[in-house]
This record gives C-alpha cells, structure tokens and sequence, in this order.
C-alpha cells in the first residue's frame, strides 16, 4: 500500500512538472500602438533618455517614450516625419543629435530644428544607387558602425537580375555623405546588424543561389553569393576585378540528383569557394522551415547578463515564423561559422526591425503584409524580456578538429549527459544554384564515437566522424539533462562547418 | 371564415409596407466606403435615411435606375469638370431619382423617399470624382412575400441548454395566433419554457427560399420535417442565421421550435424568396433584418486608403505614376496637389480634388506606380524631364527620361518645412543652387477658375551659357500675359520672362527668382 502511494505520488509529480516552455523564461510583451496608423515596424534604434525611434513601412518615424516600463500602458508615441519612402533602416546618431533613415532610394538626415518635436529639414545624405520602380528593390540600412558610417543593403529586382546600379550589393555610406562599394552577391536582404565586435551582418532570404535563409559576415570586398548584381563591379573601382560567375547548375541534361557524378557535383558553395576568391559562405545557414522561413533583424546582446545566459549572442528575428532565433559565431581559419538554435517564438506578426536595450530588452515589431506570417495580426510591436529564469540551453557550439564542444547554461546530469544515446547528428547541405530555394541534399549520417563531460557539468565533447566541411551539422541532443533531471528547452541546433579547426 | 382571415393578413401586410422604412448609413473612415452595402424596401414605401458622412472627404449618396453602370456615370463627369463642380459633383443624368447633398467631413442629412413602385436592384453611389469604384452598394425593391397561415403554438414547461425533443415531450397548453406571427409573449412564464409553432406557408413558386433566425436563446425552422436554419444554444440574439432549400409551388408545413433558459426573451424569423424581399414572420424585427445582418465590418485587401489634406500639406514619397521612381506628391490645403521628382529635379505633376490613394503601396508587398486620387492631372514638362538645360535653341528637345538613368549635373539635397510644413525643395546643378516651393490659392475643388498653384523658383550662383528653364511643353497659344494649353485640359501659366520656342515655354535661366502661376481656366 505505501509502495502504490509513492508510486502515485511520483507519477502525479512528474505529471504536475510539466515541462518549461519558452515563455517561462523570457516574457513577450504587445504594446498598443497609435490608432491613426498601422505601425508596421521597419527599424527600431535607441534615442538617449531611455526613448525609441521606429521606422515603418508606411513611410512613418514615431518617436516612443515608456516602452521600457513594467507597466505596458505607459507607453506613448510621437509622429516625428512621414510621407517616406519605406522606412528599413533607422539610426541615430550621438555625435550630431539627429536621426538618419534608410529608405527606397535615399538615406534621409531628419533634423528637427524649431524643436517641436516634428523633423522639419529632410537631407540627402546619400542616393546613389538605383531604383526601377520594382516592389522587390527593398533597401534595409543599418545604425553607425564604429567608423561612424552607415550600411545599406540593396535588395535585387525581383529575385535574379540587378537593373539599376548596386542592386544586390552592400554600400557604406561615410560620415561626409560619400558612398563606397562595399560587398556584391546580395539577393534579398531582410536585415542587418554587428556582433559584439562591431562586425557587420545581413540576413539573406531564401532563394536563387541561397537554399535557405542566411546569416552572412560582410567583409569589405567579399562577394556574397548571387551573382545578378555583379554587373556594376565597373562601377566599383575600389573591388577590384568582377568574380567570375558561380556555375550555374550541374543538373542541366537527364542525370538527377540521385545519380553520382563522376568527380562530385560542381554547385557546392564549398567546391565554388575554391574557384571564386572572392566568394565568402554564409555565416550561418538558418535551416529553412525549421528556423525560419524569412530571417530579418540582427539583435545583438550587449547587456552584459541583463538578457540572461547568453551575452554578446546573436539574436536573428524571422518575418514568416514570426520568431527569435539564437546564434552563436566562432571564427575557424579566418573565417566565420556557428550554430543557430531555436530561441522564442510566439511573436503576432511577422518581425522585421528589432533592436535590444543596455537593460537587457528586445524591442521588435514588423507586419505580415506582402508574406503570410504567423502570429495572427497584421502588425506589431512588441518587446521581449528575459524573466530571470535561466533556461537550460545549450549555451555555445564549437567546431573543434574531430568534433564539437558544446556547452550548457546550467550543469548536466554527468549520466544522461555522458551517454551517446543522448546525441544524434546529420549532416547536409544545399546545392549552390540559380534555382529558386533547394532541398537538404548530399545527407551524412556520421557516428558519434565519443563524449566526454567536463569536469564541471558544464560542457560535453562529442567525437564525430566524419566532420564534412561545408555541411550543416543538425546536432540533436535529446536524452542530455540537467541536474534537476530536466531536458533542454531546445533540442537541437544547426553549426554550419565552413571550415574545420585546424 | 377563411375570406375575413386572408382579408386581414393583407391588412397586416399592407399596413407594414405602409411604414416608413429607416436606415441609418454612413461613410466609413478612410476605406472609401458606405458601412452597408444593401438596403431593402417595399415597393411605394416610404423610406428615410440618415446618412452621415463619418469620413474626411466629401460624400454623397445618389440612388439610380436598375442597370446604371454607376461608375461610368460618375467617370462622364470628368468631361466637363467646371459644369460638374457647379452642380456640386451631382452627376445631370435622368437615371438618378434621388439623391443627397454632397456632405463635407462629418456632416449629417436626412433624405426622406417614396420607394420605386417597380421591384429591382436600384444602385447607389457616391458621385464624388473617383469614389463611385468602391463607394456603392445596392438598393433591393420587392414587394413582401406572404405570412404564416393557421399558426398555432404548443408550450413547454422545462430547463434546457440546448433544444429538446419536443416531440416527446407534451405541452403544457396549446392554442392558435390569432394575428399569425411568430411572438413569445407569455403572461404566466419568463424562464424554463419552450415554445413550438407549427403553421402553413405559401411558395408562390418553385424556387429556392431564404429563411432567417435570431433568437434568445436557441431556436431552429424546419420545413416540411427539415431543419433549414439552428440558432441552437444558450445566448444572446446577436447575429442572424440564415439557410435556403428548394421549396416546391404550394404549402409547406413550417415549423419553429424555440426555447428559453433565462434573462431577454427574443425571436426573430423571416424568410425571402426570388420575387419577393426579406419577409419577417415574427413580430419582433431584428435591429439589421432590412441589411440581412450583414455590415460592411472587415477591411478588404486593397480597400482605399486615401490620405486626407486638412490643415498643413501631406506629403507622400511613394512610385506614382507619371513622377518617375523617386517621387515626392504632396497635397496642399485648398485641394491642390504636386507630384515633385527628385529624379529630374523638377515639378512632375499637378492635380486638383483628392491627394492620393495609398493603398496600392501599404497593402501587399508595395509595388505598382499609384496615379493621383484627383482630377486634372497634368504633366507640363512631359514624363520625368528636368527644368534646366542647357542648348542655343530652346525650341530643342529636352532631355527625356530613362528609366534607371540619373541626369548629369543634377545633386538632390533635400527639402525643409517651413511653420506651415510647407516644403521647399533643394538641389543643385552644376554651380547653382536652387530652392523652389509653392503655394495654393482658391479652392482646387471648386469651379470658379480661381484654383492656382504658385511655383517660385529661386536660383543662386552661377549658370552655365544658353541655360533654359523651362515651364510648360505642348501647343500653348499666347493669351495677354499668359500661355494657354487647350488640351488634354484647358490650362493657364504664367510667369514673368516666359517665352514659346515651339512646344517649349521656357524662361532664360539666371540667378534670381521666378514666379510661375499654374491656373485651371474655368
């Protein structure tokens, strides 16, 4: 009789524990937003005094006062400009007090000179690129890097061809209003933001060339990826010689995918990397339909802990899934990789502009106009704080020469942990083509030969072979738990091994 | 017995189709739209509305004939527009047989009518220059169908949640309606009841019959043993169901069962046939019965958003069509807009009436050049063309635009608001600076020739040799001072300095400021 009581009692616990979910760990909060418009949210950047700035799609620049409250109904919203052009990119800039907004065809300076609180002096700081009238000739900007210049990166004309000037290319636009070619190979941008280093960062969308969504490092000089907009490189001096195309597609004729070629297929970004020197792969691949299906902003955490465990991390904002996503970056051999995991979702609407505080909260916002989105409204805003809960998480995903080192955010259960039934991987990758979007292709299933726990319960070594250089490494961790015998609030996470550690 | 009973139903009936018919309408904000797309009457009946204008454009409400393309009708005014601001945008065509003022923003009317005697679907619209596409709906004219015959009722005494078997139950008391319509009016019961009334009703003809329920709480009709409408459940009678059947020509049993839990006591039926508009067999109407409950309630995909001009000027960066790709449109109080490029750095379009329409842009991905909401568009320089050129014959071609092409010389800077937030616009070419902003005078929607827009130019620093600045391109003839454009619309300019050079008007461009006037001749 006592045994059937316990038994009971550990059944209706385990029962009564149900697993924590995302939003016991970090809080979404929806603000109204001003009755007079549809406040889809393009852009977001942070004004002194605690205020925002938020571009919108409809052209407005709203000044918000109180979104950093506990108390949601405190927040309030000033017109400050309208009547632009799409408003994609929104900075402000310390050193002259005013706001700089990237929009379809210009970077616009806004100054508000009587002091009303309404821009009243609207300056060309930038046009020089073209624009054809094409609704798909988006241009998203970015805040003042530490140079003091601003980004922007220029959607093509539709998904393939760039018909007027730097179409598919990102520019730098410096303090003195000059512009400079910055990288080519840019489809459809979807934003663009630094890392804790001040390195810069767009997201791509999936498409021709781009199998899935992309986080992409823009080095000056790099090409990369979609070759459309590579027509203007004699426009750009200063990036020396035009790439020579990526091979368009190796699947011309009868021979399928199934079939093997002899000596390997040529539209691998990995093989083309040899072949095209200026060709830098994507950062990251975010797995499409599994992480996202329309990447946007890039969040970085600088609140030094204020947003939890996971400091200096990228977060990447989806405008179709309507959620954050977490990426961790390393730099192997030059160059840089890391591993994207599923971090929040829940959002009501598609995101699009995304920015966090120096306390540690996310504000985001977007609309799902034009691209079906999740969520179930037709736009929001809405800032998303860390309840100060720690989840346990994978924390960071290093490539090391035989494997990976995954560390956790809480200590693990060293048994569940140390057991390699815990794990499991596959390896893929997507061709590199001109065909619209494309399957998860060339698929390894490599043996994990060997895990190991740290000392300390707070990370694991995994031994896997084979390690494929230029795969996605779909790393699930499904058995490993915590001290407190639960499993990880996200089971798997997606490293993209441009190159293996030396 | 049975001649005084039909003498009676046709009393009731007749006495109904005697009453006046009251419909509130109104126009619903920025959508473009009235909030009720049909109404209903009875032939003959009187019919008052109160139609309120809730937007911030004009509107009227202007009823027509069956068959009027309403759209086309409105469009013809634009023939001859001056005549058509003098009669206040009320189109001179026989088929409207009635109609409203046009109401400004947030004015009220009330229009009282005698309903057409001939059944029909008589349109109306607001007769406003480019509202008639979205802003219609549809008045039905049908003579009512026939009532309830031989309606008896059956009470029950019970607690339910949902409709019980009546079937299996039995009545607590049963009688006969005297005046054959549906009533829960019980003297000795306000809760825990159920009514079932059985009854006869005519299909003039062979066809498929509508039939309408709303009840507190549930109830359903069944025809001829057949459910053809549930309103089931305990709750509020908010909405109206509907359902249809085919119904053969001749007498159909008719059933309604009905019950209540506790609290408001409601019931609403009726029923509509091709011949014949929404009947009620009940004595309580539904507040929406004559709208069949349906409002205008969802925002569709691509439904106007047209942006108001109040106070200050409205501007609107966006692709409109016939501004090139970097357009900037603004509308000035007064109902007199410009489309400015700064492509060509020049002024692109003039329009009066309504600004722009934005919903080509904020709906969808936002693609597609948007052309002005108003009337009287006119390009004066052609297609995206700059002012300044520099040629020793300025009867010359100027430089036309091509698509993606930036014109040489030419360096947008900007624009500043003045108090008014009415913009200037700055950009240079090649050693010269130059501001230009302009001013309205009269009212663009009014037909008294009194519209202007007033363009001042001011250019500072050095031109090259044999520069031009040109106003206008098209056959202008030479009137007093001014240069008059016949077609596509009678147009006026004037400006100190200006010249014809075969289909250029033009002004010799040095520093200093030149005043150009553009005017809609009456």
């Amino acid at each position: 009789m006592k045994r059937l009581v316990s038994l009971l009692f550990a059944l209706s616990s385990s029962l009564w524990a149900a697993d924590p979910t995302e939003a016991d760990f970090y809080k979404i909060t929806t603000f109204e937003t001003p009755k007079e418009t549809a406040l889809e949210v393009g852009s977001i950047d942070l004004l002194p005094d605690g205020k925002l700035v938020i571009g919108t799609r409809r052209g407005e620049i709203w000044i918000v006062s109180g979104a950093g409250s506990s108390d949601p109904s405190s927040v309030s919203y000033q017109l400050f400009a309208s009547g632009l052009h799409e408003v994609l990119g929104i900075a402000y800039n310390p050193k002259d007090k005013n706001i700089y907004a990237t929009t379809r065809y210009e970077i616009t300076r806004l100054k508000d000179v009587d002091g009303d609180g309404r821009a009243d002096v609207f300056d060309n700081v930038n046009d020089d690129w073209g624009v054809s009238g094409d609704y798909h000739e988006y241009a998203i900007g970015s805040r003042f890097d530490k140079a003091g210049d601003l980004w922007v990166t220029l959607c093509l004309t539709g998904s393939f061809s760039s018909q007027v000037p730097f179409r598919g290319w990102a520019l730098r636009i410096k303090p003195d209003g000059t512009m400079v070619p910055t990288c080519s190979g840019i489809r459809s941008p979807g934003g663009i933001g630094f890392d804790a280093d001040g390195e810069v960062y767009y997201c791509d969308n999936q498409g021709p060339w781009h199998g899935a969504c992309t986080l992409q490092h823009l080095v000056p000089g790099s090409f990369q990826g979609h070759p459309g907009g590579n027509v203007w490189y004699d426009q750009a001096p200063n990036m020396g010689p035009r790439p020579i195309d990526p091979i368009p597609e190796a699947f011309q004729g009868d021979r399928d995918r199934k079939s093997a070629r002899p000596g390997g297929d040529p539209d691998r970004m990995v093989l083309e990397r040899e072949r095209i020197k200026q060709l830098l792969p994507p950062a990251v691949y975010l797995v499409h339909g599994k992480i996202g299906n329309s990447a946007s902003a890039i969040i970085c955490d600088l609140s030094d802990g204020k947003f939890g465990p996971f400091a200096k991390q990228l977060f990447i904002a989806d405008q179709s899934h309507s959620n954050l996503s977490r990426v961790f970056l390393e730099t192997v051999n030059g160059i840089k990789q890391g591993v994207v995991f599923p971090f929040r979702s829940g959002f009501k609407s598609g995101l699009i502009g995304g920015r966090m505080d120096e306390e540690g909260r996310i504000f985001t916002g977007g609309s799902d106009r034009g691209w079906g989105a999740r969520g179930g409204k037709p736009f929001c805003f809405e800032k998303c704080e860390w309840t100060g809960k720690t989840p346990f998480e994978v924390h960071e995903m290093r490539a090391r020469p035989d494997g990976f080192e995954v560390t956790f955010t809480q200590p693990v259960d060293p048994a569940t942990a140390g057991d390699l039934k815990s794990y499991s991987m596959r390896e893929f990758t997507y061709a590199y083509r001109e065909q619209y979007g494309g399957d998860e292709i060339d698929e390894i299933i490599p043996k994990i030969t060997a895990v190991k726990v740290a000392d300390d319960g707070k990370s694991v070594r995994l031994a896997i072979s084979p390690l494929t250089r230029g795969h996605i490494h779909e790393l699930h961790l499904d058995g490993v738990k915590n001290t407190d015998g639960l499993p990880l609030l996200h089971k798997v996470g997606y490293y993209t091994l441009n190159e293996i550690p030396k | 017995m049975i001649r005084p009973l039909i003498f009676l139903l046709l009393a009731a009936l007749s006495a109904r189709a005697a009453e006046t018919a009251v419909f509130t309408l109104k126009t619903m904000t920025a959508q473009m739209k009235y909030d009720t797309p049909e109404l209903q009457a009875s032939p003959g009946q009187p019919v008052k509305i109160l139609f309120e204008n809730g937007d911030d454009l004009p509107h009227n409400l202007v009823f027509c004939q069956p068959g009027t393309d309403t759209a086309a009708m409105a469009l013809k005014q634009m023939e001859n527009p001056e005549a058509a601001l003098k009669r206040n945008w009320l189109p001179d065509d026989p088929r409207i047989w009635a109609h409203s003022k046009m109401l400004n923003p947030h004015e009220k009317e009330e229009i009282t009518f005698t309903a057409p005697e001939k059944p029909g679907t008589y349109p109306y619209v607001c007769t406003f220059p480019g509202h008639a596409l979205t802003m219609r709906g549809e008045l039905k004219i049908a003579p009512l169908g026939g009532g309830l015959e031989d309606l008896h009722f059956s009470l029950h005494l019970g607690s339910w949640k949902k409709l019980p078997d009546f079937s299996k139950l039995t009545p607590h008391r049963e009688d006969k309606v005297d005046d054959n319509r549906i009533q829960v009016k019980l003297d000795d019961y306000k809760n825990e009841f159920g009514v079932v009334f059985t009854g006869k009703l005519h299909a003039p003809k062979k066809g498929t019959y509508r039939f309408f329920l709303a009840s507190d709480d549930g109830a359903r009709i069944l025809i001829d043993g057949k459910e053809v409408v549930n309103d089931d459940g305990i709750h509020p009678a908010s909405k109206i169901k509907e359902g249809a059947l085919l119904l053969e020509k001749g007498d159909h049993e008719f059933r309604l069962e009905y019950f209540q839990s506790r609290g408001f006591i409601e019931l609403y039926a009726a029923w509509k046939g091709s011949d014949f508009q929404t009947t009620p067999l009940s004595t309580w109407l539904h507040p929406q019965w004559q709208v069949g409950g349906r409002k205008n309630s969802k925002k569709d995909d691509f439904a106007p958003i047209p942006l108001a001009v109040t106070t200050e000027p409205v501007i609107y960066r966006n692709f409109i069509q016939g501004a090139g790709n970097r357009g900037i449109g603004v509308g000035y109080p007064g109902s007199v807009n410009i489309a400015w490029s700064a492509e060509s750095m020049n002024l692109a379009l003039i329009w009066r009436g309504a600004f722009i329409d934005a919903s080509k842009h904020w709906n969808s991905r936002g693609g597609g050049h948007q052309p002005p909401l108003g009337y009287d568009v006119l390009q004066p320089t052609g297609e995206v063309t700059p002012a300044f050129f520099v040629t020793e014959k300025p009867d010359a071609a100027w430089p036309a635009w091509e698509k993606g092409k930036r014109y040489e010389g030419f360096e947008w800077q900007g624009y500043s608001l003045d108090a008014k937030r009415f913009p200037t616009f700055r950009y240079t070419w090649h050693e010269a600076s130059i501001e230009e902003s302009f001013q309205v005078s009269g009212d663009g929607n009014k037909p008294d020739g009194n519209a202007k827009l007033i363009r001042t130019v001011k250019i500072a620093g050095t031109l090259p040799a044999n520069a031009w600045y040109r106003i206008g391109s098209g056959s202008f003839e030479s009137q007093g001072d001014a240069f008059v454009l016949k077609a596509p619309k009678t147009f006026r300019i004037t400006a100190a300095g200006a010249q014809l050079a075969g289909q250029n008007l033009v002004i010799p461009a040095k520093p200093g400021t030149l005043t150009i006037t553009y005017q809609w001749a009456q």
